[in-house]
């Protein structure tokens, strides 16, 4: 589809700037919050007044977008933006009883800021899109960058996923069941046989184009499916290997979206049982938590293992020892109902 | 096509409604917000019970705004005969657009954001994608399904993005639209921003004195160009093209930069000069700063101004709507060979002196643009052109 050149992520792990990933950093209160960057290059003036979401987006983009290579579009998924403030002005319609608010909340809390925002400092007047359809806007963005890339051969765009924590959204989806209710150490994630996950956030970002030259990765193959039925879901992945992997080859490592709800690991079994022995397992959602557009760190997190050649033993469900790294699948899910698989190759 | 807006629930109901100069801006009858008596606007005379009954949906969690589009979703796949099985064909993508979403339960939503028991029925509804989501659910659609949320040219993006699927053979057929229902959000919002004109709009009038919100849905149905034979034909798309306008996160620039490239880009698209264009759907919103932008942006790219009118003036500002709403005006223009009377028009915008359509009337149609500008700068333009018979 597409080859990846550079990748930033903020995330509740060590990995803006100089990554370290191989110790865990635990949840607080069963959220795993961003460490938050100084935003070096963000003007201090702007920067006050951006809510958590526009910031981690633009923070996240910011390396990229002072780089080297020229950026012909933005494309951003994202399934709430800035909630906070968008919570923030909803509190104040009501207890202001809707008298005269100001508008900053308001405009902040518009989803398709981060991506505005993102064009604004950059001065990008090309493509501009925020994709939001929730646990598949991130899927949606790296289609939509797939076919601009078929439609503009020579081009770079920059894609990315941004979802915050928010009081407001960690309410929602807690009193919705999404959350475990007991307190819960990280490490802890998968064995509470408990309905429920850990929230997260983070912002990741990607430059992306058509050169195979000095790319740190491919993405092979993409499938996004809306169902309910694991039987579907494992046939729909039969499909994705047979089109997207070469013959003889196979997959090194399945990146896998389990994140401890044990009323979606039917669907995660059901990924399990299409690979052959040969595939490691390893999760990630301990690390960066449950939200809509996770998948962005999973892409992240499978260009490092493809860099370094390994991956951090807090990760590992079934260590199976490959030679080599070369093609990592990522498999995730959404509340039981969105899924998606994407295939990221090894270019060296 | 399917639609629904302040001048009719059907895309029968609003060509009539747009022949006859019809204004569906006025109080509020049946949403409640402080304003409801203050300001107008383009509001639809259904109530949701009406609706859920209409529309044979009475699952928990259904907002407004998923019922309008239900609304139009219904009468889009009914209006192009598509089957059941037709719709879940993996072939068969969805892709919508909102900005309010559910938020238009504000008082629900504030509810349950702030509480940690005691949670109402709309928990999974609020954001933008639980219309799609819905809409997925209830008719087992197996293609591509997405929802887009660029402000006011939202829907224009999903029509765009509909296209290009089917381009990069990710889809045969798309099923494209969008939706937003009144919200005290919305209202509120813009209101802050003080573009809420107190009295109806009056798109690029020099005395105009800012938007009218609105509500109402639209989805269209594109099908791929090998495969027509034998099926209905509205029009073409021809010509598409998203940019930023990178200039303001709630303004457009003075020249129009971000909706210049956009109409630009749309006619590089469609292989078409600007002289081709026949007709021009504005976006028009009323407001001091969009429609003294887009006129220049229009100046700048047009030798002679092609005819425009703003329909914002019939159904209000519908944000996430307003550019699946006016696509199928677009085509209604290019079927019948009309154009609408952009209303409320007096007095032209003296930096400019350009001067919207004013009367309806019959007028040869090859190729009509539709133009949708939103905050963050997000623009959109669409080439609609006259279908071969």
């Amino acid at each position: 589809m597409f080859y990846i050149h550079q990748s930033s992520c903020i995330s509740a792990q060590q990995t803006f700037g100089t990554a370290a990933i191989a110790s865990l950093q635990d949840a607080v209160n069963n959220r795993l919050q961003v460490i938050e960057p100084s935003y070096e290059g963000i003007p201090t003036g702007i920067l006050r007044r951006m809510g958590k979401a526009i910031r981690m987006g633009v923070g996240a983009a910011l390396p990229l977008i002072k780089g080297s290579v020229a950026i012909d579009g933005i494309i951003i998924g994202t399934a709430n933006g800035g909630m906070e403030d968008c919570i923030k002005f909803l509190n104040q319609i009501i207890e202001y009883d809707e008298g005269m608010l100001t508008p900053t909340n308001f405009v902040q809390s518009t989803t398709n800021a981060i991506a505005a925002q993102i064009g604004l400092l950059s001065v990008n007047k090309g493509y501009n899109a925020t994709h939001v359809q929730r646990g598949l806007a991130f899927e949606n963005a790296l289609l939509d960058a797939a076919m601009l890339l078929k439609e503009n051969a020579a081009a770079s765009y920059l894609v990315g996923g941004v979802d915050e924590i928010s009081a407001y959204n960690y309410n929602i989806d807690y009193l919705d069941g999404w959350f475990k209710k007991q307190p819960l150490a990280a490490k802890d994630l998968y064995s509470s046989n408990t309905a429920g996950s850990m929230a997260g956030e983070g912002a990741t970002m990607f430059l992306v184009n058509n050169k195979p030259e000095g790319a740190a990765a491919r993405v092979a193959g993409l499938c996004l499916l809306h169902t309910g039925d694991e039987t579907l879901l494992a046939a729909q992945l039969e499909l994705f290997l047979k089109k997207h992997l070469p013959a003889g080859e196979q997959i090194d490592l399945l990146l896998s979206g389990e994140d401890g709800d044990n009323r979606l690991n039917k669907f995660y079994d059901a990924v399990e049982s299409v690979l052959d022995n040969h595939a490691a397992v390893a999760r990630f959602k301990h690390m960066m938590g449950e939200y809509a557009t996770v998948t962005a760190a999973a892409v992240w997190l499978a260009v490092s293992v493809l860099k370094n050649q390994t991956v951090p033993l807090h990760m590992i469900k079934k260590d199976a020892k490959p030679s080599a790294y070369q093609r990592i699948l990522i498999s995730n899910n959404h509340k039981g109902r969105q899924h998606s698989f994407i295939l990221v190759e090894n270019t060296r | 096509m399917g639609a629904i807006s302040a001048i009719g629930s059907s895309v029968t109901e609003n060509r009539m409604a747009l022949m006859q100069d019809k204004c569906g801006i006025g109080p509020l009858e049946l949403f409640a917000t402080r304003y409801a008596s203050l300001l107008p606007f383009g509001e639809i005379k259904s109530t949701n019970t009406f609706l859920q009954e209409q529309l044979k949906a009475h699952e928990p969690g259904l907002t407004r705004t998923t019922l309008l589009a239900l609304h139009a979703f219904d009468e889009a796949i009914a209006d192009a005969r598509l089957s059941p099985l037709q719709v879940q064909e993996f072939e068969t993508a969805l892709i919508g657009a909102t900005t309010v979403g559910g938020m238009c339960l504000t008082d629900q939503l504030y509810h349950d954001a702030n509480k940690t028991e005691d949670g109402s029925e709309f928990l999974a509804s609020y954001d933008c994608a639980s219309v799609n989501l819905y809409l997925q659910k209830r008719y087992g659609i197996n293609g591509i399904v997405n929802t887009f949320n660029t402000a006011c040219s939202s829907s224009a993006n999903a029509i765009l993005y509909g296209a290009r699927l089917i381009k990069n053979g990710f889809a045969e057929r798309a099923i494209v639209g969008g939706v937003d229902s009144l919200a005290k959000f919305t209202i509120n919002g813009f209101n802050s921003l003080h573009i809420l004109s107190p009295d109806k709009c009056t798109p690029f009038d020099e005395q105009r004195k800012g938007l009218n919100l609105g509500e109402g849905a639209a989805f269209l149905v594109l099908e791929k160009e090998e495969n027509i034979a034998g099926k209905k034909r509205y029009a073409e798309l021809t010509g598409y093209c998203n940019t930023n306008d990178a200039y303001h996160a709630s303004s457009l620039s003075n020249e129009g930069d971000g909706p210049f490239l956009a109409m630009e880009g749309a006619l590089a698209q469609a292989g078409l000069s600007p002289a081709d264009i026949s007709f021009i759907n504005a976006h028009g919103t009323g407001t001091e700063n969009n429609d003294l932008s887009e006129s220049r942006a229009m100046l700048r790219l047009f030798e002679t101004v092609p005819a425009f009118a703003s329909t914002k003036a019939n159904t209000g500002h519908t944000l996430g709507a307003a550019g699946a709403i006016e696509a199928v005006y677009s085509i209604l223009n290019l079927v019948h060979q009309e154009v609408y009377a952009s209303l409320h028009f007096n007095q032209a915008i003296a930096a400019t002196g350009l001067q919207p359509v004013q009367s309806q009337k019959q007028m040869p149609l090859k190729h009509v643009m539709s133009n949708s500008f939103g905050f963050g700068g997000n623009c959109a333009s669409l080439i609609f052109s006259k279908a071969d018979q």
